[in-house]
């Protein structure tokens, strides 16, 4: 690598116009940050997003990385905006380039008014409206280090955004200070580095200015630590899994959270000992989840079913990502839920719930935990990797909403009253009272045989039958009991979507482009998945001319679901589908709507 | 007093060799006094797995191979209970190896007792990992347990029984689960236990057992030693039988202890939002 002298290097070679002007003003903006693994395109986009957070912006971050440590193309993008947002922007404001590849990459989503600042130690561009600083050799001198540069750039941004100082400086503070000492000090320095420079360029100093917002009271988040505390609030005290991407934080938050709370997390060796780990400890009396991702749920599949039949309580946090096989683990997707529908060999109850912000993964997940003791059902939650590790504001989670449901656990004085105990008890619900080993005066057998009330193995075809209707019953028993589906829009709209999980943000933003144009719609989003919300399907399509079903998946696998409980409603089922690993952008939705001339 | 689930009969052929078993745990439990409410006994897949339907105690089925990881969880979940997880060598060594591996070094204060008898019974008869060559046209080497837990260096209890020698047995099952409740971590302990039906090796190995304890230099705190003895004896055509390992010191060491100590734990905890409130308050108010 050349790395030209701070002294030859012209501090900023800046294109454009270069006559004062008005700042032009952005209440929606999205900055994308490319350049190679390692050169800190994360860290550029997490100072942003605390930047705009602090504004009282709405935030949503993107990342778009490579299954490596380091190196390759990686970017990311931050959205900011006065409204709430959900989805990434379909065209980029502002560029940050440390490399070449990320400026061709880049250019083809940027606005025409968009600008490019990049890292000018290596390349050169020509292209209008951009402005290169050599960031690395910048640093590089009085810090010691190029890694820096990222922080110098974050500085530069802060200049053409017209940013306020002191809430720029204060951003470092705060993402640095627990590493604290020569770390942040000399991010501090990186920082002043990057803005002097930007200072001096013409076209540059407040080429833009950010609106403010009123949403000061929002946190920044991701639905994979949503979950993670949600599950602590839940009263999930045991978690088992193994390391997959986009799953993995959950497990790595719980090691931070659970401790305090009496909890155990393991790693445990694969998925097959995790999801044993967690039905063993759940049989034990615990509440507990294990996360995972495609590959890791096929594993789990033997468990999840051997849980059903068992009657043993568990959630399964499945965080999509791109299948089969390896597939691609850090880009999104939504094409589990034909497997998690038709789970494992057999035939067993289950509840797939599927949030779609960080609340509802909060809130879902105390609610998985509740379903899963109160009906003796395995839960899956349904998340998708945009919705895992995307970073957006969020409303503060709601503790006076949670409540704990541990359904017919017996107590031991309630034990002491009993006759007889029998952990497969036939009852009106299909759900048997159980008190967890260790309970004095009892004792019971459990099994994923088929078995008779007293948990003995069973080949009684009469047996077979009600213990059959007794687990599968609870599919429909439980109806009422699961997460509803939410509306959005009038609900005279005669065009609708359907939808869930990660996709609900580009949804409602495709509805208010389509409103601006006089095209009102509606908008079903599912939280229970399966079994499918047949009561809540069937009023809405009633309601509608056309459904547009739009899911993460080559197949339309909700679509299919849909078609296939309500088959009455056929004609007026569309599939509107993405598979290439990206989520959709609003203006993709639009144009799949085939009303809107 | 409340009726519970009652055993039932043993499924088992007579004369199998997991009635020696089944005999050594009702035995060994009795001698440690264990309220049966506090007792857990996950089995496995096979004939063997099905023994906690012949005993009065919390029984739970596991899945083929998984027993290990579901006994894992209940013991980390609550402390307070005696795990035992039994089931047979295809169990424990084929479908279930991954998991034996890492038991050794999780060490957990459960017991595992794999009745090993060198076929799988219950589908009639194949080879199975601890099969003799020629057993069944089998061509592949017989697995080792015993060197193979030798080999990981945890501060395990090892040790090996033959059903043919059922007092042994109920001493060494007894000082495994001695060793348990003393939350000193994971006892292995696999008997040798003959399917009189597809191969019944009772005389065999009768002759070829070899009491570990009688050979001089014989030390079961020092594993380089026993891993001698062991391997040098099976050299020999002979089996090795006894204590293999007994941890030198009489530490707290099973992973229950590092992660629960003296808390409750993940099952005796109080989960309830009214206690937990204030530290869940501040745990959200960390959020920015």
């Amino acid at each position: 690598m050349t790395t030209p002298a701070a002294r030859t290097t012209p501090i900023a070679e800046a294109t454009g116009p270069t006559e004062p002007r008005a700042p032009m003003e952005l209440s929606d903006l999205s900055v994308m940050i490319g350049g190679q693994g390692g050169d800190g395109t994360l860290t550029v986009s997490d100072l942003l997003g605390r930047y705009f957070r602090k504004q009282g912006l709405y935030v949503y971050t993107s990342r778009n990385v490579l299954s490596r440590i380091r190196g390759g193309h990686a970017d990311a993008s931050v959205r900011a905006s006065h409204d709430p947002v959900a989805a990434v922007k379909s065209q980029v404001d502002v560029l940050v380039a440390f490399d070449n590849e990320a400026v061709e990459m880049g250019r083809a989503e940027l606005e025409n008014h968009g600008f490019i600042i990049y890292d000018s130690t290596t390349f050169h561009s020509d292209l209008p409206n951009s402005a290169g600083f050599p960031f690395a050799t910048l640093v590089g001198g009085p810090l010691g280090q190029p890694i820096f540069k990222n922080t110098a750039a974050y500085g530069a941004l802060s200049v053409l955004l017209g940013f306020d100082v002191e809430s720029t400086r204060s951003v470092i503070q705060e993402r640095f200070k627990r590493r604290g000492g020569e770390a942040l000090e000399k991010n501090l320095k990186a920082l002043e580095i990057g803005r002097h420079a930007a200072l001096e360029a013409a076209g540059v100093p407040n080429r833009f200015s950010v609106v403010s917002g009123d949403a000061h009271d929002q946190i920044l988040t991701t639905g994979n630590q949503a979950v993670a505390l949600g599950f602590v609030v839940g009263g999930g005290r045991f978690f088992a899994g193994y390391p997959i991407t986009p799953a993995t934080e959950i497990m790595e938050y719980l090691q931070r959270y659970l401790p305090a709370f009496d909890g155990v997390v393991r790693q445990a060796e694969d998925e097959l000992a995790a999801i044993n780990m967690v039905i063993g400890a759940s049989y034990a009396g615990a509440r507990v989840m294990t996360s995972t991702s495609g590959p890791g749920l096929s594993l789990m599949t033997e468990g999840i079913g051997h849980a059903a039949t068992a009657e043993i309580p568990i959630v399964v946090a499945d965080c999509q990502r791109v299948g089969p096989s390896t597939g691609q683990p850090t880009r999104n997707e939504q094409s589990d839920l034909s497997h998690l529908a038709n789970l494992g060999h057999g035939e067993y109850p289950r509840f797939i719930i599927a949030p779609s912000t960080p609340v509802d993964c909060f809130e879902l997940t105390v609610d998985a935990l509740n379903l899963a003791e109160r009906w003796r059902v395995p839960v899956i939650l349904l998340l998708d990797q945009a919705l895992c590790q995307n970073t957006s504001t969020s409303a503060r989670f709601d503790l006076s909403k949670a409540h704990l449901d541990r359904g017919k656990r017996l107590t031991p004085e309630a034990v002491a009253a009993l006759q007889q105990y029998k952990v497969y008890e036939l009852t009106e619900d299909g759900v048997s009272a159980v008190a967890p080993p260790g309970t004095p005066g009892v004792w019971s057998e459990v099994t994923g045989n088929e078995h008779d009330e007293w948990g003995h193995v069973s080949v009684n075809p009469a047996n077979r039958v009600r213990m059959m209707k007794k687990r599968m019953e609870k599919m429909v028993k439980a109806r009422n009991d699961l997460p509803p589906s939410r509306l959005f829009g009038p609900p005279d709209a005669k065009i609708g979507f359907i939808g869930f999980g990660g996709t609900s943000g580009p949804i409602v933003e495709a509805m208010q482009l389509l409103h601006a144009r006089g095209v009102p719609t509606r908008y079903l989003q599912a939280r229970t998945l399966y079994p499918v919300p047949a009561h809540e399907l069937e009023p809405f399509l009633q309601s509608v001319d056309v459904a547009y079903v739009v899911e993460h998946n080559y197949t339309g696998q909700f679509a299919r679901l849909v078609r296939e409980t309500l088959p009455w409603h056929h004609a007026k089922l569309r599939s509107i589908l993405k598979y290439d690993g990206y989520t959709f952008r609003a203006p993709q939705i639009v144009a799949e709507v085939k009303e809107v001339a | 007093m409340v009726q519970s689930a009652k055993p039932v009969s043993p499924i088992w052929c007579p004369g199998c060799g997991d009635f020696g078993v089944l005999a050594a745990v009702k035995r060994a439990a009795a001698e440690l006094k264990i309220p049966t409410h506090e007792l857990v006994l996950v089995g496995g897949i096979g004939c063997s797995g099905s023994i906690h339907n012949f005993l009065e105690i919390n029984g739970i089925h596991a899945l083929h191979g998984r027993l290990l990881a579901q006994a894992v969880g209940v013991k980390l979940a609550n402390p307070g209970l005696t795990v035992i997880a039994a089931g047979g060598d295809g169990d424990g060594y084929a479908i279930g190896m991954g998991h034996f591996i890492h038991a050794f070094k999780k060490n957990a204060s459960i017991l595992y007792i794999v009745m090993n008898n060198e076929t799988y019974g219950l589908t009639k008869g194949q080879a199975s990992p601890t099969s003799q060559i020629g057993f069944e046209g089998n061509v592949e080497p017989p697995f080792h347990s015993i060197l193979t837990a030798l080999s990981i260096p945890a501060p395990n209890f090892i040790a090996r029984t033959f059903s043919g020698d059922p007092k042994t047995m109920t001493a060494i099952l007894a000082e495994a689960i001695r060793f348990n409740r003393e939350g000193r971590g994971f006892a292995f302990v696999e008997d040798l236990s003959p399917c009189v039906t597809y191969n019944d090796t009772y005389k065999l190995w009768r002759e070829k057992v070899l009491d570990v304890s009688k050979v001089p230099d014989y030390d079961p705190t020092d594993r380089k030693k026993m891993f001698r003895i062991c391997l040098e004896t099976t050299e020999q055509g002979r089996i090795p039988i006894g204590v293999m390992h007994r941890p030198k010191e009489a530490g707290r060491d099973g992973l229950e202890t590092k992660l629960v100590g003296e808390r409750k734990g993940p099952v005796r905890t109080d989960i309830s939002l009214a206690s937990n409130l204030e530290a869940y308050q501040k745990l959200l108010a960390g959020l920015s």
